[in-house]
């Protein structure tokens, strides 16, 4: 059986093993993930650029959680609460907690490096103006972080999307089912099937977050030529390529 | 009114910024604050609307001590101009002017109609309300910082360097225009700036402040000039002063201005006016000067473009006497042109002339 097979027989698009089905459980865990990870390093992020306070602890935290190998953690997570949980929860509340981890990152350095890149003049004229401290952040530097904050929270996506097919690893659904059974089947055709459909998940969110950025973020912030003055954007987050986060949850 | 007493501010470390300052800034006026860097002429400004808190003192607004105010209603009431502008990015331009007054409630469509009035106040027409700020160049930018400061049309006017960020011609034209603007809206500002020459052009009084925070002297250009209180002044006036103090010297009926002959674009060398020294002012339809053409040595038959030499100024019927003697300074023929208010030439003065008029002047100030 080849690829093009493989997308053509009718059997694999139904059910929750079929390809429908696994792209909503794959959907379904990076979305409670990434809403997650969005509540705890948005504030966070927003406390950090607003008041520069434990700025160093925060980068030096996030640059550790990215350090931190997925799968190992994933098994350590679920030995740890196995025993907690009796139901499938002892295998989904590992997994959504190791994503989570994985996003919270580039999400928090997003937004606390968008408050501090917004231009110091405008926060300046604000205060002087009488902005109260809390509408300068909310009319002034929330919005001027849009571009970074969003940015951020893209390269959590795509990580998100890339990693979750982990949860295949521990028994659970989603798109990572078929690299895991494929791998313990010899379907080879299966296993690229579902690296496939990864890709192009993560490449239909890219394209939604280009739309979301222009509907969101100012025109008078989406110019391709900065002045120099401006404080140059700090490195993205460059998520693994699906290819790499196969490799290695296949070995 | 504007009122320092006996202000200071010293920080932590010790550095005194603001030494016993004690100054008024009259309803209505501007007042400039200008010294070397380090002379807390910035700290002092922004201790009135207490961006900086003073550490001891009183600074006061038409009798209100600052300090009994709520920082954010203090801010409220005082207009804030700063050099780079600050305009906010996210904004388009008429939002960014709109931005206090919707802040403080009023409804958008009134807030943007006012704001669109103030765009066109400060010479910006209504095709720049929809861009943002990037898109303007420095000075239309600066333009519109202060619209956003009139927005709310507060009594106090604080400016913070606010034409040192744009290139000479730019920043002379924003002068000329603020000061008309000035005129119509009889504003109390307070105006920080390290230019002398932007000092002496746009303030009513002057308050020159030395390093360590010390006033050294406050008063009029004029007087600043004629009458500097210790040698730190006199220095800081410049070299230039005798010169710069002609720019508050206007001149009268005594000034002699000479009928002068003119020629045009055209016209046939062989039967055209021409002074004794061969100098002859050419002119448009308008009888406006257009340059000093010399007929001795032109390229063709006839006088053409290219002939005119238009390194002469002109200077105002009623201007000041530094304009005047510049005019004749910079003429080839020796001879100022003098041009009525719409720019029409009333006839050339010579630099003798102006000497004479510069004495008579003196004389009667040193009379009074």
């Amino acid at each position: 059986m080849n690829i093009f097979d493989f997308f053509t027989q009718p059997a694999n698009w139904v059910g929750s093993e079929g390809i429908p089905g696994a792209i909503g459980l794959h959907l379904m865990y990076s979305g409670i993930s990434l809403l997650i990870a969005l509540a705890i390093a948005v504030p966070l992020g927003v406390y950090v650029g607003y008041t520069g306070r434990g700025e160093a602890v925060v980068a030096g935290l996030a640059n550790a959680l990215r350090a931190l190998p997925t799968l190992g953690l994933l098994i350590l997570v679920v030995m740890i609460l196995a025993p907690v949980f009796g139901s499938s929860l002892a295998f989904v509340l590992p997994t959504i907690v190791v994503l989570v981890l994985l996003a919270v990152p580039p999400i928090l350095t997003g937004t606390y490096s968008g408050i501090q890149a917004a231009d110091p003049d405008a926060v300046g004229a604000a205060r002087g103006m009488g902005y109260t401290k809390a509408q300068i952040l909310w009319h002034i530097q929330l919005p001027c972080a849009l571009p970074l904050l969003l940015s951020g929270i893209r390269g959590a996506t795509l990580q998100i999307v890339s990693t979750a097919t982990v949860a295949a690893y521990v028994g659970l659904g989603g798109l990572g089912r078929f690299i895991i059974d494929g791998r313990a089947q010899g379907d080879y055709s299966k296993m690229a099937a579902g690296a496939i459909l990864v890709a192009l998940l993560a490449l239909v969110l890219e394209l939604a977050f280009i739309a979301i950025g222009r509907l969101v973020i100012s025109p008078g912030l989406q110019r391709t030529t900065r002045r120099s003055r401006k404080t140059p954007a700090p490195p993205q987050p460059q998520p693994p390529a699906p290819a790499q986060v196969l490799a290695s949850s296949a070995t | 009114m504007i009122n320092f007493d006996n202000v200071s501010k010293v920080y932590p470390d010790g550095t005194v910024a603001v030494d016993g300052l004690t100054l008024q800034a009259p309803t209505g006026k501007l007042t400039i604050l200008i010294g070397p860097s380090g002379c807390g002429k910035t700290t002092s400004m922004r201790m009135i609307n207490r961006l900086i808190e003073p550490s001891s003192g009183v600074i006061s607004l038409d009798g209100t001590d600052t300090q009994s105010l709520n920082r954010v209603d203090l801010r409220r009431r005082i207009g804030y101009v700063i050099q780079n502008a600050g305009l906010f990015p996210h904004r388009t331009i008429v939002d960014n002017v709109a931005a206090m007054p919707r802040l403080l409630g009023t409804p958008k469509r009134e807030a943007r109609a006012n704001a669109m009035e103030l765009l066109e106040r400060v010479g910006l027409n209504e095709k720049f309300a929809n861009r943002y700020p990037w898109q303007l160049s420095g000075g239309q930018q600066q333009r519109v910082g202060v619209a956003r400061a009139l927005a709310t049309d507060p009594p106090f006017l604080l400016m913070d360097e606010p034409f040192s960020a744009v290139d000479p011609i730019v920043r002379a034209q924003l002068q000329e225009e603020f000061l008309r603007l000035q005129r119509e809206i009889g504003k109390t500002i307070v105006m920080v700036t390290h230019d002398i020459d932007e000092a002496l052009k746009l303030g009513d009084q002057v308050a020159v402040l030395r390093e360590g925070g010390h006033l050294a002297q406050v008063a009029s250009p004029a007087h600043l000039l004629a009458h500097p209180a210790d040698a730190f002044v006199a220095d800081f006036v410049g070299t230039a002063r005798g010169y710069r103090a002609l720019g508050f010297v206007t001149a009268d009926g005594t000034l002699g201005v000479d009928r002068e002959p003119t020629v045009r674009v055209g016209d046939d060398a062989a039967t055209a006016t021409v002074g004794a020294d061969g100098w002859a002012l050419a002119v448009d339809e308008s009888n406006i000067p257009q340059g000093w053409v010399q007929l001795g040595r032109l390229n063709g038959a006839q006088i053409t473009e290219s002939d005119i030499n238009i390194s002469g100024t002109v200077a105002k019927e009623f201007g000041n006497l530094r304009d005047m003697l510049n005019s004749a300074l910079s003429s080839p023929s020796g001879r100022g042109v003098v041009v009525d208010e719409r720019g029409v030439l009333v006839g050339t003065v010579s630099a003798e002339a102006i000497v004479a008029a510069i004495r008579t002047a003196k004389q009667e100030v040193l009379a009074s």
